[in-house]
């Protein structure tokens, strides 16, 4: 017995070093970054998990190990766990180089702010020239945290314009016109044909999640605060206290009462139900150039458009899709060096979205290529992966899709909050409240399920009770020296 | 068990002092019944639902007595299959290694720390005990598995951090202190045995109830567990079936916070198993695990140490 027992601690001691060594030997040394010897970035993206990953990054590895020496491991995190994954990640100081971040996803401004991600104002005007030559402007700036960059926005659709959507199916039925549609209440005539004669039909699809549209910039996305759009001053307002919201909720209370609106809007998660059996006739979508071509394949019938807004951009829709070098990278430069060509070069950006020609597709001519049978194995988000631009077109896109994408991003005009964030920890406690009493309210007013002149009052005196003032005074206070800093 | 109860009321005629009056046996029979039927509904129903017609379900939402009934999900899923074969592989993998191994190292630090003459045994108890109490949390317990041991996207991160629980330890060592008494661990070393002999041929086969009743524990933990997958594994090819499932539950509800970005719901929506083949994943993923309990159940009426010591 006392013999095992002294053997314990020396065994234990040295099992321990043993591990240490050992995870120690997994580190590379030498001289590195050069074709012959090229570094390794380790890069974290977005999607669903594809199988010829790794088969598709030697590829790529082979060719950047030429153009920048370096080689690339990609990692992808499954969409509905990517936050907490990354969360967890960066928190613990793992080794990546670049990551995936956004608005909707593993937030970027939030993660910024954390110290999760390099400052990269230096290494871009250094080796991110050709990113700054392709984008846009307003990316860049527009995604600013305090001041400075923090990752590289794919170059996208940069606005983002609200329309209305038709099921195209009802609108020939009835021969509807849908030239003079652009307000809610310009629906009307024709939300009262169908609602007259399809009773099995939702003729205004509405899920929990909408809001009607105002012309107000949100601090938050959907915390009432937020200036008008055509500001001047940048007071922040209580939105439930704007005539255009009081008005636009009147109107949906009205559909509501009308039996326009599904009765179980304020608690229906999604519309996918709908749309798989095409049971609606309008709903509110944001769209991007050639969207109605997207939701008819994708829903399986047509589906047209027309706009309910004007092209906006907003942080969130410049924050759609990034790419972020993580502040424990070991290779800064080539890390940038690789986002620049990632952005600027056709050839490595189609071989990460589409895969190895000849095994995932094949070219029809220069700019279009087709899916073959592997491609299954190799479905990349192509939104995700950076520049969309450079991206060969489908057989099925029309010829003119990245130049209709480049004057849908011109004709954009900036929000009048655009690169202003709100930083929350002074008031995190009083967000909170402030949320809690949304969660109240919100789905039920927005969806016009409650009478507004009744509800609105109540949740305003709620939305006061739980701090609201101090927030939009302390939002206030930040948007003054953000606009002195910035003038 | 009825059958017993039958045999004994037969043969006690007359007063039988088991039994129950006949209105109190209707409410109590009525009572179990209910619960048991509540706890198998929702059950019966995913099953339901697995075997709708995917239009039908969109159309009527669920119901008890679909119009139309299919097997079109089940079909699906074995066709595109080789992921969900994959993760069953891992799963039973994990299930089977992760409780021999939880079950033997849990049995074996019980052991000691209930023997009373082993010096050390209240620091040790404390020691697992404590871990009840206070833990590292999420971060460095990360840190640990990925980078101390290195067991990133490696199987063992699924079966190591489940392998030893401190709950289980203090259950089995009140089990092996009040089950096997002192007078049988005695009397083999009077016959010669030495430590192991004792704790294999002797304690082992006494506890096979507490053994059990762990390895059961065990096994559920690790058919159910979801977490680590989650954590630490990247590769598809070492996700368990349970990850799998959660995954695709977390990117729908993912998705439905995020309709309005159109590129992410379009572009992700078409890669989306519909809903009657998640729920027919669920049936699948549930199936197995089911037997787990009659297999166990036999051991829990074995080795009653009943007459083995006369004091």
């Amino acid at each position: 017995m006392s013999r095992k027992k002294k053997g314990f601690i020396p065994a234990l001691a040295l099992l321990m070093v043993m591990t240490i060594v050992l995870s120690a030997c997994g580190g590379k040394g030498g001289a590195e970054g050069t074709p012959e010897k090229p570094v390794e970035l380790i890069w974290y993206t977005i999607g669903t998990p594809q199988k010829d990953v790794d088969k598709v990054m030697a590829e790529v590895s082979k060719y950047t190990a030429e153009k920048i020496g370096v080689t690339v491991k990609m990692s992808m995190v499954d969409w509905g766990d990517y936050a907490q994954k990354l969360q967890v990640m960066t928190a613990s100081g793992e080794a990546v180089d670049i990551m995936f971040t956004s608005s909707w996803a593993f937030d970027y401004v939030q993660n910024a702010r954390k110290g999760a991600f390099l400052q990269t104002d230096d290494l871009l005007k250094e080796y991110g020239q050709g990113i700054v030559d392709t984008l846009d402007p307003a990316f860049l700036e527009g995604s600013k945290v305090d001041g400075h960059n923090y990752g590289i926005p794919a170059n996208k659709e940069l606005p983002a314009q609200e329309v209305w959507r038709f099921n195209k199916k009802l609108l020939d039925k009835y021969n509807l016109d849908i030239s003079n549609v652009y307000s809610l209440e310009s629906l009307e005539p024709l939300l009262k044909t169908i609602k007259a004669s399809e009773p099995d039909i939702y003729p205004l699809a509405v899920d929990k999640n909408q809001v009607p549209y105002v012309p107000y910039d949100y601090v938050i996305e959907k915390l009432p605060m937020a200036v008008p759009l055509n500001t001047t001053d940048y007071k922040i307002v209580n939105v439930l206290d704007t005539p255009e919201m009081k008005q636009i909720l009147k109107t949906m209370h009205k559909y509501y009462k009308a039996g326009y609106i599904p009765t179980e809007a304020a608690t229906l998660d999604s519309l996918t139900d709908l749309q798989a059996t095409g049971r609606w006739f309008t709903d509110r979508a944001t769209t991007q150039p050639f969207a109605d071509n997207l939701w008819s394949a994708s829903y399986g019938y047509p589906v047209v458009s027309t706009p309910a807004s004007e092209p906006l951009i907003y942080n969130w829709s410049v924050m759609g899709s990034m790419q972020a070098i993580s502040a424990n990278t070991k290779y800064p430069e080539k890390a940038m060096q690789f986002l620049n060509l990632l952005n600027t070069d056709p050839v490595l950006r189609n071989m990460v979205d589409s895969g190895i020609e000849g095994v995932h597709y094949k070219k029809v001519n220069d700019t279009v290529m087709e899916n073959l049978d592997e491609s299954k194995n190799y479905d990349m988000p192509t939104f995700a992966l950076g520049n969309v631009m450079l991206t060969y077109l489908n057989t099925t896109d029309p010829a003119n899709k990245w130049e209709e994408f480049k004057k849908f991003n011109d004709a954009g005009t900036k929000a009048p909050l655009l690169g202003f964030n709100f930083d929350t920890s002074k008031v995190a406690t009083e967000i909170a409240a402030v949320n809690n009493v949304k969660q109240e309210f919100w789905a039920a007013l927005m969806t016009g399920t409650v009478d507004p002149d009744v509800y609105l009052q109540r949740a305003n005196d709620k939305f006061k009770a739980a701090g609201l003032d101090k927030v939009m005074a302390e939002a206030q206070r930040q948007l003054d020296e953000w606009r002195a800093a910035n003038k | 068990m009825s059958a017993q109860t039958q045999i004994q009321s037969q043969s006690a005629k007359g007063r039988d002092f088991h039994k129950l009056g006949p209105v109190w046996n209707v409410i109590f029979h009525a009572m179990a019944g209910i619960f048991a039927l509540m706890c198998v509904f929702p059950f019966i129903f995913v099953m339901i639902i697995s075997f709708t017609d995917e239009n039908t379900l969109a159309r009527n939402g669920y119901s008890l007595f679909p119009e139309k009934w299919s097997v079109e999900a089940y079909s699906y899923l074995f066709k595109a299959g080789d992921q969900l074969l994959r993760s069953y592989g891992v799963t039973i993998a994990v299930t089977v290694i992760g409780t021999v191994i939880g079950v033997i190292a849990t049995a074996l630090f019980a052991y000691a720390i209930s023997r009373r003459d082993f010096k050390y045994r209240n620091f040790f108890a404390f020691f697992a005990f404590f871990t009840m109490l206070f833990n590292g949390g999420l971060v460095p317990t990360y840190i640990i598995v990925t980078q101390l041991l290195g067991l990133k996207d490696s199987i063992w991160a699924l079966i190591l951090p489940l392998a030893v629980n401190a709950f289980y330890i203090m259950i089995l060592r009140t089990f092996f202190s009040t089950m096997v008494p002192d007078a049988i661990i005695e009397s083999g070393r009077i016959d010669g045995a030495g430590e192991f002999g004792i704790f294999f041929k002797l304690v082992l086969p006494l506890a096979l109830p507490g053994l059990a009743t762990i390895a059961l524990f065990s096994t559920l933990g690790y058919w159910n567990d979801w977490f680590n997958a989650l954590l630490y594994i990247n590769t598809p090819n070492l996700v368990p079936l349970q990850s799998m499932l959660m995954r695709i539950e977390n990117n729908m509800q993912f998705i439905m916070q995020n309709a309005q970005n159109t590129s992410l719901s379009v572009g992700v929506l078409q890669s989306m198993p519909q809903d009657t083949s998640r729920m027919a994943m669920v049936v699948l993923a549930t199936g197995p695990i089911v037997f787990a309990y009659p297999f166990f159940q036999r051991y829990f009426i074995q080795g009653l140490t009943v007459g083995a010591v006369k004091e």
